[in-house]
């Protein structure tokens, strides 16, 4: 029987970690000390942001075959929608009501399904029906935001970052609660059209298990209390969070923009790749285009301009510390390590990723949602066949990638300027860092954003030693992919088809 | 009742082409039927199409008294129906534990049928560590039958448990079929004529997407000139 070797058995991870010591301490002989740590570091940093754009990509092609076009847009949206956070969350706060009443109204499917399935509808009339309930909705949801300043609320924060001035003076004033309340409640209705329009009504066929039935009252109720109480903090809200503490403020925003990234990952699964997974090449046109469209709507929003995202006070003491420790106590803007000074903020987004890939890395390998998308990877049609729900695992998988995504795009934005397009370099990256890897590697991922980003910060600072063109320090990280496609075709982690 | 799975003239399409034209099956409550027929005739459809995973078009599958055509597989499989696919489809880059464990459909499965399972395959338990793919063929075969019992299934479908393995390993694969088959029902898939004459009680020959003839295993192994028209090949290779 053939001993598994601890060695043998991870010979690409020893292979590529050697490969990279070389390469250090070739860099470092040569370098010397402080521009090599200094290239290093923002190599480590770039790393961190490739991992958590790269991670999801790579797991959702792995499970689904799905090349996830719009990843790059859930890095932007997650920056714009934590930073709004961080500086003026009144636009969140004034939307929030209208969507968790949508989203309760959609909850209710299962429901209206139960009672409406019985309804005796000739066949033509059961499919006329459907895209009449949906046209009907589209036509409430249109009323429900007439009106409604939305524009006004991004333009009230962009004002009030542009001008650095107190933000609390920025708030403008939200709807009177008299005027404000029919709108969640059209909103709801609108939801509730969409959700009889999937229910399909008239459509014996269907199997509702009482299970289903009751796990759908309990969410629409939890749902409609959210609700209520999103409408009733519509106001207090922004300004309880402007008063919080900045740094608190800060972690707040990184949690916000990753849940908001998970919202919109599931609703996005739910809604446009669930329909396609049989046709997968439709796929990429259908998170192209949904790519654009979000782009085009944060534009709209916020208009194309670049925003600046200020640095919380934990990371933007004037002065260096002269090391970590006395960082803990000073929070100094810049930090000396070994003679390198060096953004403290970036030593943050470094140990992010480093937080991330440690805790994917234990849920992968001994979690049972881990062990799962391990197996789907492979097979998800015997995964099934076990008896175990994939369309749900998908679903998890896709809202978790978005949401490291959209982590991503917020903990960029104190050090990268935040803007329509500033997704698609880090989605490209993160298409190499994939194909690097392995497609469907989790590990394979982790290595290959290591990899990447330090390629690219010591392309770019060769590149400008040498004063070639910046194009040979983008061209470093499709040089590299190609040379271990032609040594391993199937990435460093991927698996021999 | 003592059918506790009637299949009823399915028809199955996979894209276009019409693969079951007409099957029905019904397995006997505590015993070992098993399909016979040439590569090709639809045997491992039929049992994909049970299991939802390639959904027939019409027809009805009633398992233990219930209607289950038309759900979804991993809903079908949850009502207590253990799969061993063909060509030895465990998860390849999970351990032999792993494999287990991702078969339990309540907390504490495993452990409960674990002294079960590893008496049937002993082999398992030294290999437990190990990655599905450092597995011999023929240990992958018995893990991918192990992964079957862990949780409680009233049916299990097997599907050619002897493809490719090494006679000794075909008489200790028959021997753990039979017994599990005191505890559970299986429907067999076996184009090992002399395999399926020792385990099964009732048979089942299936030709071109139909049921072409039925009944008990002894009637049939005295009928050489049935075996020798319908299976041909099958049978002087076993």
């Amino acid at each position: 029987m053939k001993r598994p070797n601890f060695f043998r058995s991870n010979s690409t991870l020893f292979g590529v970690l050697a490969a990279i010591i070389l390469l250090s301490v070739l860099g470092f002989a040569t370098m010397g000390q402080v521009p090599f740590v200094r290239t290093t570091l923002s190599g480590l940093t770039l790393g961190s942001l490739y991992f958590m754009v790269a991670a999801g990509l790579t797991l959702i092609f792995g499970l689904m075959d799905v090349l996830n076009f719009a990843h790059g847009a859930m890095f932007m949206v997650g920056a714009y929608l934590g930073w709004q956070f961080y500086t003026n969350p009144t636009i969140l706060f004034g939307i929030l009501p209208l969507i968790l009443a949508l989203i309760t109204g959609l909850f209710a499917a299962n429901i209206l399904r139960h009672y409406l399935m019985g309804v005796n509808l000739s066949e033509k009339a059961q499919k006329s029906i459907v895209p009449a309930l949906v046209l009907i909705s589209l036509v409430v949801i249109f009323l429900a935001v007439r009106g409604l300043d939305i524009l006004g609320m991004a333009k009230t924060a962009m004002v009030a970052t542009m001008t650095a001035s107190d933000p609390l003076g920025e708030i403008s004033a939200q709807e009177p609660l008299a005027i404000f309340w029919v709108r969640p409640i059209l909103m709801f209705i609108a939801g509730l059209l969409l959700a009889a329009s999937a229910a399909r009504p008239g459509d014996k066929t269907q199997v509702v298990y009482s299970k289903e039935l009751k796990s759908a009252w309990i969410t629409v109720g939890i749902l409609a209390v959210a609700t209520v109480v999103a409408v009733v903090i519509r106001e207090s809200g922004p300004v309880a969070v402007l008063l919080l503490n900045a740094d608190l403020r800060f972690f707040a925003s990184l949690l916000v923009g990753a849940l908001c990234g998970a919202g919109l990952g599931a609703a996005i699964e739910v809604s446009l790749v669930r329909p396609l997974y049989v046709k997968s090449v439709f796929l990429v046109i259908a998170t192209l285009g949904l790519a654009n469209v979000l782009r085009e709507t944060i534009m709209v929003l916020w208009d194309p301009l670049a925003y600046q995202m200020t640095r919380p006070p934990l990371f933007s003491q004037p002065g260096k510390a002269e090391n970590i420790g006395a960082w803990f106590s000073g929070h100094n803007v810049t930090v000396d390590i070994l003679g390198v000074t060096f953004p403290s903020y970036r030593l943050f987004i470094i140990l992010l990723g480093v937080l991330m890939i440690i805790t994917l890395g234990v849920v992968m390998k001994y979690s049972r949602l881990g062990m799962i998308i391990r197996a789907g990877v492979q097979d998800r049609t015997m995964v099934e066949a076990l008896g175990i729900n994939v369309r749900k695992v998908f679903t998890i998988v896709f809202m978790l990638g978005a949401a490291l995504a959209a982590l991503g795009g917020i903990g960029a934005a104190p050090f990268i300027p935040v803007q329509p397009n500033m997704g698609d370099a880090y989605q490209l990256q993160a298409f190499i860092v994939v194909v690097i890897g392995g497609l469907g590697s989790f590990s394979g991922a982790a290595i290959g954003a290591l990899l990447l980003g330090l390629a690219r910060a010591f392309g770019d600072y060769f590149a400008l030693k040498f004063s070639l063109s910046p194009a040979i320090a983008e061209a470093s990280t499709v040089i590299i992919m190609a040379i271990v496609l032609l040594v391993r075709p199937a990435g460093l982690f991927g698996k021999k088809e | 009742m003592d059918n506790i799975l009637e299949v009823n003239a399915i028809q199955t399409f996979i894209g276009q082409f019409h693969i079951l034209e007409g099957v029905s099956v019904q397995v006997r409550r505590n015993a070992i039927t098993v399909m016979l027929g040439r590569n090709g005739a639809g045997k491992t459809t039929t049992l994909k199409s049970i299991l939802g995973l390639t959904p027939p078009r019409h027809g009805t599958v009633v398992f233990d008294g219930q209607e289950i055509q038309g759900r979804r597989a991993y809903d079908i499989a949850a009502l207590g129906i253990g799969y061993v696919p063909e060509h030895r489809a465990i998860f390849r880059n999970l351990t032999v534990a792993e494999n287990l464990k991702i078969a339990e459909r309540k907390k504490g499965d495993l452990d409960s049928k674990a002294d079960f399972i590893f008496g049937l395959f002993p082999d398992l338990k030294r290999l437990i560590r190990l990655p599905g793919n450092h597995l011999s063929g023929g240990q992958q075969q018995m893990l991918a039958v192990a992964r079957a019992l862990v949780a409680d299934n009233k049916l299990l479908l097997i599907d050619e448990p002897s493809e490719g393995l090494a006679p000794i390993l075909i008489e200790q694969m028959m021997e753990a079929i039979r017994a599990l088959s005191a505890t559970t029902t299986v429907l067999l898939v076996e184009q090992n004529f002399f395999m399926a004459s020792k385990l099964a009680e009732y048979y089942y020959i299936i030709d071109d997407g139909r049921t072409a003839h039925e009944g008990k295993m002894v009637d049939l192994i005295e009928d050489k000139e049935l075996i020798h028209r319908t299976l041909g090949a099958a049978v002087r290779k076993g």
